[in-house]
């Protein structure tokens, strides 16, 4: 009974080709939400899966002075890692299917092995392109990863637990309470770096430098076509998923807001909450013009990382005045 | 890993841009040297749209020439056949009349707005900013329509025929022009605040690409590119030209010298042509739109300076008395402007090239003259003065 339902689990529900179908379905959303910011129309409800379906059916060319194996498990990889942090988060706001504690932790590993992938895929071909856009991503990845981890650590240190399930427990509890309770309302500055370090890990305008058209191409996907770049694309929508539930969990007070709410309400409420997210998120997209590498790393390590630890410090200063 | 250039990353190597690159609305390719993300050395190769117009204009009758010339440029199309209706006309002894005159000036400001706001849009792409992008090229669709209600085309508009122009402006389109130009100035006044004090996007223009006065003058760039270094030049100022001289335009100038001041200086020429519009549709002249032209015109050779919406546009024409043209020599601004790209973009971080490189609104099939294949890797071929002579005079197959 056990391992059927952890095939289910891992296959189908929640993650799986299920959290496939919601990446794609996410993906749709914020392209369509970017037209409108942008006054065009945007594409069809269908369109990602379309892009799918033809990047998988199209040949996959694999450069030549490269090596082979390692271009084609890299995406394979970055998709599996994104797959296996979905294992731990609070989908559609049902309990995560795995829980330990200490499982924050692994699930924001599993998340930067996206990036890391990037960064492999983007060194191993030979074009310039490529080369220029690993190098980007792997700054951009230490410019943003630290203080992206120090905002996700902020309500555990208030939870007093590294788990992600009693984490989602007290900030639902501080939510029923009131709504002044949800942790957006008390740590503004962690759930600004979140939200931002969340479009730096996906790689958004304007932390878009790794893959800024204009200059280098494509960046790392310079040289993918096919398979390799529908699976890198999956493994972003996924990454697009799981972090937007994770902030909406932390900081948007959870799933289960409303006392004694239900199954049904749940998932609304975990729609509604991502949605929301996800609306900032385009409309910060939209807003600005994107940043060279110099001034992404200058900002995160400027203001991000120094806001971070100076909300770090007032949480312990006040964790320590309460207890 | 099999990585070779995994060294090289610490040293110099070169990024290609072109001849296809997202970041290039047309082809051309360039070189550029850089260490890590500091652009040490450029160079620009162009000639991969080169179609040979020049000489075509030599087997055409001079009416003819008219419509091809205008396509040697897909977006400041009028300005050509503007320079060579009044290089042709002046040849002939022909005068426009002045209504003719003042309708030429008003289709060619319409289309520096055009031109303008597309390069806007192009420049915020650039910039990874496409909001921007999407917008002024909404917007552009406005003066597009009022330059298609007027000469019923969107593109090239053909407007002018020698001795004249082909249409006429009546109380509808005057007052369709009226109220397009007032949408138009509210929303360039809305994009002037928005390249002037968008925070992000004053961190990509504001000290990016400084061009000095002096070397703006000793590279010898034109147009908006100059004017935003300080340098005053401008024919429609300097040498009225059409109607310049009964519906006068104001010098821009910026000193600032970097891509923040090419901004400014293009959005503030844009409010210049929608007063200079408004003042042409209030008090237009009254009479015919164009007069007789002889079918030969008379020997002789004549030079016609215009302002492109790019900088000066330099026609010579040489008349032999024939039906045709013996020589039709054509400058265009993006060629004297090429000099400044890769001067300036030295010392830059790769991230600004695309911006730099876009700061001139270059137009590469205007600035291509010529072909030369390289056959080998080797170093590129240096021609001297003769050898270019000799080349020219073998391929045109006459020498006078």
């Amino acid at each position: 009974m056990d391992i059927t339902r952890s095939l289910i689990a891992l296959l189908f529900f929640p993650g799986g080709l299920f959290l496939l179908l919601l990446g794609l379905a996410y993906e749709w959303v914020h392209r369509k939400l970017i037209a409108q910011l942008q006054n065009r129309i945007g594409p069809r409800w269908f369109q990602p899966l379309a892009d799918m379906l033809k990047l998988l059916s199209k040949e996959e060319i694999v450069p030549e002075g490269i090596h082979p194996l390692l271009f084609t498990s890299l995406p394979v990889v970055a998709l599996a890692g994104a797959l296996t942090a979905a294992l731990y988060v609070p989908l559609v706001g049902l309990a995560p299917a795995y829980s330990f504690p200490g499982d924050l932790i692994v699930t924001v590993y599993l998340l930067s092995l996206l990036t890391l992938c990037l960064g492999l895929a983007g060194s191993n071909p030979l074009s310039r392109f490529s080369l220029v856009g690993a190098t980007r991503t792997l700054t951009q990845l230490f410019s943003y990863e630290a203080p992206f981890l120090f905002a996700l650590l902020g309500p555990a240190i208030v939870a007093r637990s590294w788990q992600i399930s009693e984490i989602m427990a007290y900030t639902q509890a501080q939510g029923q309470q009131s709504l002044l309770g949800w942790l957006v309302f008390t740590q503004p500055v962690g759930f600004l770096v979140a939200l931002v370090g969340l479009m730096g890990k996906l790689e958004l305008p304007p932390f878009d430098a790794p893959e800024a058209e204009t200059e280098i191409v494509a960046g790392v996907l310079t040289e993918y076509s096919g398979r390799g770049l529908a699976l890198f694309r999956l493994a972003k929508n996924v990454e697009l998923v799981i972090g937007l539930t994770l902030i909406a969990a932390f900081y948007l007070g959870g799933f289960n807001s409303a006392p004694g709410a239900t199954g049904g309400l749940q998932v609304l409420l975990f729609f509604a909450k991502t949605l929301l997210l996800l609306f900032l998120l385009a409309g910060l997209q939209a807003l600005f013009a994107r940043l060279r590498i110099d001034q992404t790393v200058g900002l995160w390590w400027r203001f991000g990382a120094l806001l971070m630890l100076l909300q770090w410090f007032i949480l312990i200063v006040w964790r320590g005045m309460v207890a | 890993m099999q990585s070779p250039n995994g060294k090289e990353s610490q040293e110099r190597f070169v990024i290609p841009i072109g001849p296809q690159h997202p970041a290039l609305k047309e082809p051309g390719h360039f070189e550029f040297t850089v260490e890590g993300e500091i652009v040490v050395a450029a160079s620009a190769r162009l000639g991969y749209v080169h179609r040979g117009i020049e000489k075509a204009t030599e087997s055409r009758t001079w009416v003819q020439n008219l419509y091809l010339l205008e396509r040697i440029c897909g977006i400041c199309s009028h300005i050509h056949a503007t320079a060579y209706s009044l290089g042709v006309e002046q040849l002939a002894g022909v005068e426009a009349p002045p209504r003719a005159q003042a309708i030429r000036e008003l289709v060619a400001e319409l289309e520096r707005i055009h031109s303008h706001l597309l390069w806007l849009g192009v420049a915020a792409h650039e910039a990874g900013f496409d909001t921007l992008f999407m917008y002024t090229w909404r917007d552009r669709e406005t003066v597009m329509d009022l330059l298609k209600g007027l000469t019923g085309n969107r593109v090239n508009y053909s407007a002018n025929i020698l001795g004249g122009v082909k249409c006429d402006v009546d109380e509808a389109q005057a007052s369709a022009i009226y109220r397009g130009l007032d949408f138009l100035e509210r929303r360039a006044r809305h994009y002037l605040d928005v390249v002037t004090s968008d925070a992000a996007f004053l961190e990509r223009t504001r000290g990016i690409g400084v061009m000095t006065r002096e070397q703006a003058e000793t590279l010898g760039a034109v147009g908006p590119t100059a004017r935003a270094s300080g340098v005053p030049r401008d024919i429609r100022v300097e040498a009225p030209y059409a109607a310049y001289a009964d519906f006068p335009v104001h010098l821009i100038l910026d000193r600032a010298g970097d891509l923040e001041a090419r901004f400014v200086v293009r959005v503030k020429e844009m409010f210049e042509s929608f007063r200079v519009c408004r003042d042409i549709l209030d008090r237009l002249p009254p009479g015919e739109i164009s007069v007789r032209m002889p079918r030969r015109i008379k020997e002789g050779e004549t030079i016609s300076r215009v302002e492109a919406p790019r900088g000066e546009l330099f026609y010579f024409i040489k008349s032999n008395g024939g039906e045709s043209p013996e020589r039709i020599k054509v400058r265009t601004p993006s060629l004297c402007n090429w000099a400044s790209v890769l001067n300036t973009v030295v010392g830059h971080k790769l991230a600004d090239v695309p911006m730099i490189l876009v700061g001139i609104d270059p137009c590469f099939s205007c600035s291509d003259r010529m072909v030369v294949i390289r056959t080998g890797r080797g170093d590129p071929e240096v021609w001297t003065w003769e050898k270019l002579r000799r080349y020219g005079i073998e391929a045109h197959g006459h020498h006078t």
